[in-house]
C-alpha cells in the first residue's frame, strides 16, 4: 500500500475539480443542524470532515430506502424492463467502521444469488475514507471491528494538522488521485498511527467478540429479552439507522390508469411488527422480546457465525437512535452479566 | 375491467378538509374519473345516485339524525370506506366526548343560542360505532396518495392495507433530527406511519392524526414522558387531540 501526503488546501481544491468534471456523482459528510449527514456536495466548503457519526451510514447509496427494480404493464407477460440506475458516486469521508459495513453488506448480496443492483453500484463506486477525528459516546468499533475495512476503501484518509496522508489502497483509488498535487510522505509510521487512534471510544464490547456468539447462545431463555422487550416501541429506528442491516421488501406500484406497474425494493427491518408477518395473519415473532433478541442474534450469532466478522461494527448509531434507550448492544451484554 | 365502480362521496360534521383534498387531486383527477364513476359528491357536483359500489363517508356521527342517514347510505353501498379521521375515530370534534355535560359544550361553543333545536348535539362517534365499516383511511386530512392507493387496491380486487409501522421510520429515511433529541415530545413511536412523517419534517411533533399503530406500546411510552418529566395528562391532552384513544383501528 503506498503511503502519500496532500496539503489541506489542495484536497479541497481536488474535490472541486472532480465536483466540477461531473463525471461522478459526489457526495461527502455535510452538517444539518447539530448532526452530520452523506450528501451531494456543491462545493468543497460543504464538506465536514472532524464529524462525530452521521445520521444514516451511507448504504443508501447502494441499497437506496426505495428502489424501482423493473417498470411492466399489468396482465401482459414478458412486458417488464429492468430499471438501472448505477451512476458512479465517489463518497468522501466514510468512517472505518462504516466501511467495515458494507464489507459485510457486500458480502451479503454476493453470496448465493447475487443482487447485480447493489453490486453494479458498489463497483461503480468510489470510497473515500477517514479515521474518525471527533469523539463520539456510544462508537465501540475498536472492540469489534479489525482490519477488514481495508477490503473496501480505496483510500484513506488521515488528519495530520495542515495535510493529510493518504494510505492508497486499491488501484482505483490510485487512479482517481492521478492529477492531484500529491506529495512524497515523510511521516513515520509511528506519528500515522497515533493520528489514526486519536479518538478513543469510551465504550467497548463487554464481552470479548470472538466468545460473544457463544455468550448469548447460553443466553437464549434469558430475561433480559423481555426486559428489553417490554420497553421497544417496534419502531425500528435501530434497524433503520444500522450499517450493517439490509433487509428489505419487494412490491407492486401500479400507475392510476393501471396500464404501468413498477417493482420496487423498500427498506424493511425485524423489528417493525409486521416484519414477519406472513399469510393467513400468521407472524412467527410476534412478541418485542422475540423481535429484540433475533436482531441481537443477528448480529452477534447469525453473520459472524456465516461471515467469520462480528455482524455489528460499532458505530452506535442504533443507541442514539433509540428513543427508549435500549438498542445499543452492550446494554444487552451489561444486563446479562448483571442478572446471571 | 368490465364496469366502473360507482362512487359517491358523503359527509358528516367535520371541516370537509378531506373532500377538499379529494377536489384537490388536480390532474390525477381525471385519471381517477377514468378508474371509478363518481355518481354523488355534493361538494364538487350536482346528482343524487340510488346504489353504490363504494360509498366514501367523510365526518363524525354527533346527532340521532345522522346515523339513519349513514344506515341508509350503508344499505345502498356494497362498500363503505371510513375517509378521514373524523369518520375514522370521531377526530377533533371528539374533543367534546371530554366533557362531562353537552349542554355545556353547546352553552361554550354558542353561549346565548345554545338552545336552538338545529345545535342538538350528542357525544361524538366514529362512523363505524354506528354501521359496519370495510375500509379505513385515516389522517387530518388524508394524504391523497394514500387515498389514490387505496382506490386503485380496491378496483384491482386487492384488500388495501395501512402501514402498521410507527412515523419514526419515516423520520429515519428521511435523515430528520429527531424532536425529542431536540427537547420536544412527538407520539411518532406510536403514531401509524403513511403520511411521510410530514410534521416532524417541518418541525412539529406528531400528533398522530392517523391513529396509532396496531399495537402501540403505552407502557414504554409512559416511561418515556417520566424520562423527559412530562405527565401523563400532557400527552392524553395530546393523543387525545384526534381521538385515537383509546381504540386502535385496524
Amino acid at each position: 500500500m503506498d503511503i502519500l501526503k496532500i496539503s489541506k488546501k489542495d484536497f479541497l481544491s481536488f474535490v472541486d475539480r472532480k465536483i466540477s468534471e461531473k463525471k461522478s456523482r459526489i457526495v461527502g459528510v455535510i452538517q444539518k443542524g447539530f448532526h452530520y449527514v452523506f450528501d451531494d456536495l456543491k462545493s468543497s466548503g460543504d464538506l465536514s470532515l472532524d464529524y462525530d457519526v452521521t445520521i444514516l451510514p451511507p448504504k443508501k447509496y447502494f441499497q437506496p430506502p426505495k428502489e424501482v427494480l423493473l417498470k411492466f404493464v399489468p396482465k401482459k407477460a414478458d412486458s417488464y424492463i429492468s430499471v438501472n440506475c448505477y451512476d458512479p458516486v465517489t463518497i468522501i469521508g466514510i468512517h472505518y467502521y462504516d466501511l467495515a459495513a458494507i464489507y459485510m453488506m457486500d458480502r451479503a448480496f454476493s453470496d448465493g444469488e447475487r443482487d447485480e443492483h447493489y453490486l453494479k453500484k458498489r463497483e461503480n463506486s468510489l470510497l473515500i475514507g477517514i479515521y474518525p477525528l471527533k469523539h463520539y459516546k456510544y462508537r465501540f468499533s475498536k472492540s469489534v471491528v479489525k482490519d477488514q475495512y481495508y477490503k473496501v476503501a480505496d483510500l484513506m484518509l488521515v488528519d495530520m494538522g495542515e495535510e493529510y496522508v493518504i494510505e492508497v489502497v486499491s488501484e482505483k483509488g490510485k487512479n482517481y488521485l492521478k492529477g492531484s498535487n500529491l506529495r512524497k510522505n515523510d511521516y513515520s509510521l509511528k506519528e500515522i498511527d497515533q493520528a489514526k487512534t486519536r479518538i478513543k471510544d469510551d465504550q467497548k464490547l463487554p464481552v470479548s467478540v470472538d466468545i460473544a456468539s457463544e455468550f448469548l447462545t447460553r443466553n437464549y431463555y434469558h430475561s433480559v429479552w423481555k426486559y428489553f422487550g417490554d420497553k421497544c416501541f417496534s419502531c425500528g429506528s435501530c434497524v433503520f439507522v444500522c450499517p450493517t442491516c439490509y433487509c428489505f421488501d419487494v412490491m407492486e406500484e401500479i400507475d392510476l390508469t393501471l396500464s404501468e406497474g413498477k417493482r420496487i425494493k423498500v427498506w424493511d427491518g425485524c423489528m417493525l411488527e409486521d416484519f414477519a408477518l406472513v399469510a393467513d395473519g400468521n407472524n412467527f415473532r410476534r412478541d418485542r422480546a422475540e423481535r429484540f433478541r433475533h436482531r441481537t442474534f443477528r448480529k452477534v450469532k447469525y453473520l459472524p457465525d456465516k461471515y467469520r466478522y462480528f455482524g455489528c461494527v460499532g458505530c452506535g448509531r442504533c443507541a442514539d437512535a433509540c428513543t427508549a434507550d435500549i438498542a445499543g448492544p452492550n446494554k444487552v451484554f451489561k444486563y446479562i452479566l448483571e442478572n446471571q | 375491467m368490465s364496469k366502473k365502480p360507482r362512487a359517491a362521496f358523503f359527509d358528516f360534521a367535520g371541516c370537509e378538509g378531506c373532500q377538499l383534498q379529494v377536489a384537490n387531486l388536480e390532474e390525477d383527477i381525471i385519471k381517477l374519473l377514468e378508474l371509478v364513476e363518481v355518481v354523488e359528491f355534493r361538494e364538487v357536483m350536482t346528482g343524487e345516485a340510488e346504489e353504490y359500489d363504494i360509498a366514501f363517508v367523510e365526518g363524525s356521527i354527533t346527532r340521532k339524525s345522522d346515523e339513519n342517514r349513514l344506515k341508509d347510505i350503508r344499505e345502498r353501498s356494497k362498500l363503505v370506506v371510513a375517509y378521514g379521521q373524523c369518520a375514522v375515530s370521531g377526530g377533533i370534534n371528539r374533543l367534546k366526548n371530554n366533557w362531562s355535560s353537552m349542554d355545556d359544550v353547546k352553552k361554550c361553543v354558542y353561549g346565548d343560542d345554545s338552545n336552538l333545536a338545529h345545535l342538538d348535539t350528542y357525544p361524538t362517534r366514529g362512523i363505524d360505532e354506528v354501521v359496519e365499516v370495510d375500509l379505513y383511511i385515516p389522517g387530518c386530512p388524508i394524504d391523497r396518495d394514500e387515498f389514490l392507493r387505496m382506490v386503485k387496491e380496491l378496483c384491482l380486487g386487492k384488500t388495501p392495507r395501512l402501514p402498521n409501522h410507527p412515523v419514526c421510520v419515516e423520520c429515519k429515511l428521511k435523515e430528520n433530527i429527531c424532536l425529542f433529541d431536540q427537547g420536544v415530545i412527538c407520539l411518532g413511536p406510536l403514531a401509524r406511519a403513511g403520511c411521510g412523517a410530514r410534521c416532524p419534517s417541518n418541525g412539529s411533533p406528531c400528533e398522530a392524526c392517523r391513529g396509532t399503530v396496531e399495537n402501540p406500546n403505552k407502557n414504554a411510552m409512559h416511561e418515556i414522558l417520566d424520562k423527559y418529566n412530562y405527565t401523563v395528562e400532557e400527552i392524553r391532552r395530546t393523543i387525545n387531540l384526534f381521538g385515537v384513544n383509546p381504540e386502535v383501528k385496524k
